[in-house]
């Protein structure tokens, strides 16, 4: 029996993994996708919230404010790229200016110190901004993380201290037994356990609903982004957003936004949608649109506009999409279910989830420990060693580090410079890579300007030696997404003579 | 640190021929750097014919073309690094290099040659939505799996552009049994060549629609079908025209963008137009002793023409280290600009230490042109005229001036006259 099964590998469920990871409990962490962080954990702005905004008083204010106070420790100790670049609305109105000084107010109840500028005091830091911006809310200790980096390795870290985890498994019914839970898997596996951690983001109406007397309803909303060249990353030093907006479904959005990521790239998004499919993650033209029509509107307010006067689309790379679990309440769904003793809840984590998931993970982590009172573990390591990617490393230590691995002189992924010695790392370690898309996640390859075209074929062909597969078991990002589909006539003849 | 007279990136068509061209003109201290485990480039994974027509009379297959630069390098000594991967130029020529045999390493060049080819553009720069399934992949990249490691992308292929590549592979997926289910482009004519156009797809019954683009992209795991609508003269899709193709393949093949990140590390002056480096015509760029050719500079047809432009930038870059050519200086060259219905201009400048008696402008038309003409005018006059059956984005275009009608010019312009 296990002490504790976490349905979900997204931020809250990988936090809740590693702190509970301390202690001697038996801990699974039950993921549906092929690999952790496949949900809403992945699919967002990676912004660390600075927490001015939420409601004072609210789970959300709480655990944002919490969670961002836990940023610099946590990713120092797991080699995680932070960086606490600020955060800004930007006013271009007398009303936006309103907002802004009632933000700054919200901020102060909320005990986050945010700054209120006039058009003099934000030319003086971004002599570059446009004009037409009349002011703006500065919060300092707003910033940017990469969202999977930090998910992925709270995974890692909770694995090297032995939670054992078990991806492309979908919980699907829970019942209760004596002295705990039985949940049954997608596909008819059986886990016993005491305890039960719902952190299933989209999926965790579903889960809650099947035990507790209060049930809730999880709209998967939808937001898309997109992702432009390294080229402009030197214009954008810190997020700017727009005044949050109310949304005609309830809840609000903190807006449009172009920010900088932590990867060197430029991020801008998101608009939001609501759908009902809660694993269609799809890109639409409708949200494409929106965010391309915005920024061609948006564009010249923004200092880099003195640079690029208009929004270069040509410097798109890529789009992607995201479904934030919006709840059908006003707040966060956390802790035990009414009616479900030992069920827990992490519901309904929408924005600034991220930021909070940390907090809200190890506060999970403390209900357990209350319940269980597990002793700790006496060789429980907090941190994670990573190998430094080739890229961000200086001549010095890359010479040094081809001399140790030579691997390191071979590029698979010309774009972000990724080397084989990297890819090979990603595959090996703990919760590592078993497809071309956590490869992906893992080290970048893949991410840059061509987007795999020149080192997807390299990539699996590592997959292989290092798994010992054919190409044709190689997935982009497990179940049957498989890259190639058969063996080419010239391959077969060659079979058959031999 | 080892000092190279001409120093070549790129070991392709481009860089096999500047190193040759640079050897015939009397420098011997030459070395190409070339990331992959071979000479030749893109060149090795085009197993179809159609190479050399131009240059040896012959038709040949890319890796038999390549094979023929690389017993030029051979036969001449020509040394070369393998699996060696070029990380920063900078403009005084100084290179940072690597490889698993040597490691990190340094070079000072007295003349650089970019090669480095192109890439292509992926289904992210076109921003198709939709889900992001496995099996969207480029044409150069599933050339790749079929013709190098022997493995089908696909089983029911839809295609997006009619750029050559994507020609190319319709044809070879039909004769490896795969099913090419459409070829949609989004403008109203095709960016490949008119005999691929016939070869791989009319030959073949594959269906091309013009004006016509993929609008979604459906599938979980795997493509399962993508959406494909008409668009306007805005190249916007028309709503009502969606029509829904089942398939498990989408190959991408819009387009190549030549791959400047060392150019740009150098400080060579970049065109928006050709997305390569700004030359002159002895092909030097804005950094005195730096060279480029081939699909570094601009986006080719075909090999025969790189080839040919690429030994005329190693002759330039010799000729630069033996003394005889001028540091690039474009404040005193005559500049030439892109008229009506001319696009991807090169070069942009004519020196005036240029050497050849005649001067070579190269450009895409813009549009399809019929009965159009392509004309160079120098400070007013005209200079030279070449009247097609149609011109067409798909073929680049050729006009040859001669030099002596740049001197004394402030400027020149090249443009197209349609037929009235």
């Amino acid at each position: 029996m296990w002490d504790a099964v976490i349905v979900g590998a997204g931020v809250c469920g990988a936090a809740a993994a590693r702190a509970l990871s301390r202690y001697r409990l038996r801990v699974a962490v039950l993921e549906k996708g092929s690999d952790v962080c496949a949900g809403a954990s992945r699919g967002n702005s990676a912004m660390v919230h600075g927490g001015f905004d939420p409601e004072p008083g609210s789970l959300k204010a709480r655990f944002n404010v919490a969670g961002n106070r836990m940023f610099d420790a946590l990713c120092q100790e797991l080699a995680v790229p932070f960086q606490r670049s600020g955060t800004m609305i930007l006013a271009v109105s007398e009303a936006d200016m309103e907002e802004v000084r009632r933000l700054h107010e919200r901020g102060n109840q909320n005990g986050v110190p945010t700054q209120v500028l006039d058009r003099a005091a934000l030319l003086e830091r971004w002599p570059a901004m446009g004009e037409g911006a009349v002011g703006a809310l500065f919060c300092p200790s707003g910033g940017i993380v990469c969202p999977y980096t930090l998910v992925i390795a709270m995974c890692e870290n909770a694995a090297r201290n032995g939670v054992e985890f078990f991806l492309n498994t979908e919980a699907d019914s829970i019942v209760p037994m004596e002295g705990g839970w039985r949940l049954t898997a997608g596909d008819g596996r059986v886990f016993e356990t005491r305890l039960i951690l719902n952190c299933a983001g989209t999926h965790a109406d579903r889960l809650n609903n099947q035990v507790s007397t209060d049930t809730f309803r999880i709209i998967p909303r939808f937001g898309a982004h997109l992702i432009m060249d390294r080229e402009y990353i030197k214009w954008v030093d810190t997020t700017i957003t727009q005044t949050p907006a109310a949304l005609p479904t309830g809840g609000h959005t903190k807006g449009m936004g172009i920010m900088p990521s932590v990867d060197g790239t430029v991020i801008l998004g998101c608009d939001a949608v609501d759908y009902t499919d809660p694993d269609d993650a799809a890109t639409t033209a409708r949200s494409i649109d929106a965010i391309v029509d915005y920024f061609k509107v948006f564009w010249k307010y923004l200092p880099i506009s003195a640079v690029y006067p208009s929004f270069p689309v040509e410097g798109v790379i890529n789009a992607y999409g995201g479904l934030r679990p919006h709840p059908d309440r006003d707040d966060y769904i956390i802790g035990e279910a009414p009616g479900a003793p030992g069920f827990l809840n992490a519901a309904g984590i929408e924005s600034p989830g991220l930021t909070a998931g940390p907090a809200i993970g190890e506060h999970l982590a403390r209900l357990v420990v209350e319940k269980l009172s597990p002793a700790e573990k006496e060789n429980y390591r907090p941190g994670r060693e990573v190998l430094k990617p080739f890229r961000e490393m200086s001549e010095e230590e890359r010479t040094e580090a081809i001399r140790q691995n030579p691997d390191y002189a071979k590029i698979v992924c010309r774009c972000e410079q990724v080397t084989e010695a990297e890819i090979r790392d990603a595959i090996r370690r703990p919760v590592g890579a078993r497809s071309v898309g956590a490869v992906k996640m893992r080290t970048r390859a893949g991410m840059g300007r061509c987007q795999g075209g020149f080192c997807q074929s390299r990539v699996v062909e590592i997959l292989c030696e290092e798994l010992g597969c054919s190409p044709l078991e190689v997935t982009q990002s497990g179940s049957d997404s498989y890259i190639l589909l058969g063996e080419a006539c010239s391959h077969r003849f060659e079979e058959a003579q031999a | 640190m080892r000092q190279v007279d001409v120093l070549i990136i790129g070991g392709g068509s481009a860089g096999m021929a500047a190193a040759a061209a640079a050897y015939e003109q009397g420098v011997r201290n030459i070395l190409i750097l070339e990331r992959s485990d071979r000479l030749g480039g893109i060149l090795c994974q085009c197993i179809h014919n159609g190479f050399g027509l131009h240059r040896y009379q012959e038709e040949l297959t890319g890796p038999e073309y390549a094979a023929r630069n690389v017993a030029v390098i051979r036969e001449k000594q020509i040394p070369y690094l393998l699996r060696t991967f070029v990380l920063d130029v900078t403009p005084d020529k100084r290179v940072t290099a690597m490889n698993p045999e040597e490691g990190l390493f340094h070079l000072q060049a007295k003349a650089i040659v970019l090669a480095m080819g192109c890439r292509e553009r992926s289904r992210g720069a076109l921003m198709i939505p939709g889900t992001r399934p496995a099996g969207v992949i480029t044409a150069g990249a599933a050339q790749r799996y079929l013709n190098l490691e022997g493995y089908l992308p696909g089983k029911q292929v839809v295609i997006l552009g009619s750029g050559d590549i994507g020609l190319i592979m319709a044809r070879q997926f039909v004769m490896e049994g795969i099913e090419v289910k459409e070829v949609v482009e989004l403008m109203p004519f095709s960016s490949g060549l008119t005999r691929n156009i016939s070869q791989c797809l009319n030959d073949f019954n594959i269906p091309l629609s013009f004006s016509s683009t993929v609008i979604e992209i459906r599938g979980r795991s795997r493509v399962s079908s993508v959406v494909v609508a008409k668009v306007g003269p805005d190249r916007k899709p028309i709503p009502g025209t969606e029509r829904e193709i089942p398939c498990d393949t989408l190959l991408i093949s819009a387009g190549l963008i030549p791959e400047n990140e060392l150019s740009k590390a150098a400080g060579v002056q970049m065109s928006p137009s050709t997305k390569g480096a700004v030359v002159d015509d002895t092909l030097q760029t804005s950094v005195p002793g730096i060279f480029a050719c081939g699909n570094v500079l601009h986006v080719h047809d075909l090999v025969d023409n790189v080839s040919a432009e690429s030994e005329d930038a190693g002759r330039n870059a010799a000729r630069y280290v033996l003394g005889e050519l001028a540091p690039s200086d474009f404040s005193r060259a005559v500049p030439v600009e892109e008229g009506q219905g001319v696009g991807g201009l090169v070069p942009q400048y004519v020196s005036p230490s240029g050497a050849s008696e005649t001067v070579k402008l190269m450009f895409r038309p813009r549009a399809k042109y019929p009965g159009g003409a392509a004309c160079a005018y120098i400070g007013g006059d005209l200079a030279a005229r070449k009247k097609a059956v149609v011109l067409t984005p798909g073929e680049m275009c050729e006009l040859t001036v001669k030099r002596s009608a740049f001197q004394n010019a402030a400027g020149a312009v090249v443009k197209i006259e349609e037929n009235s």
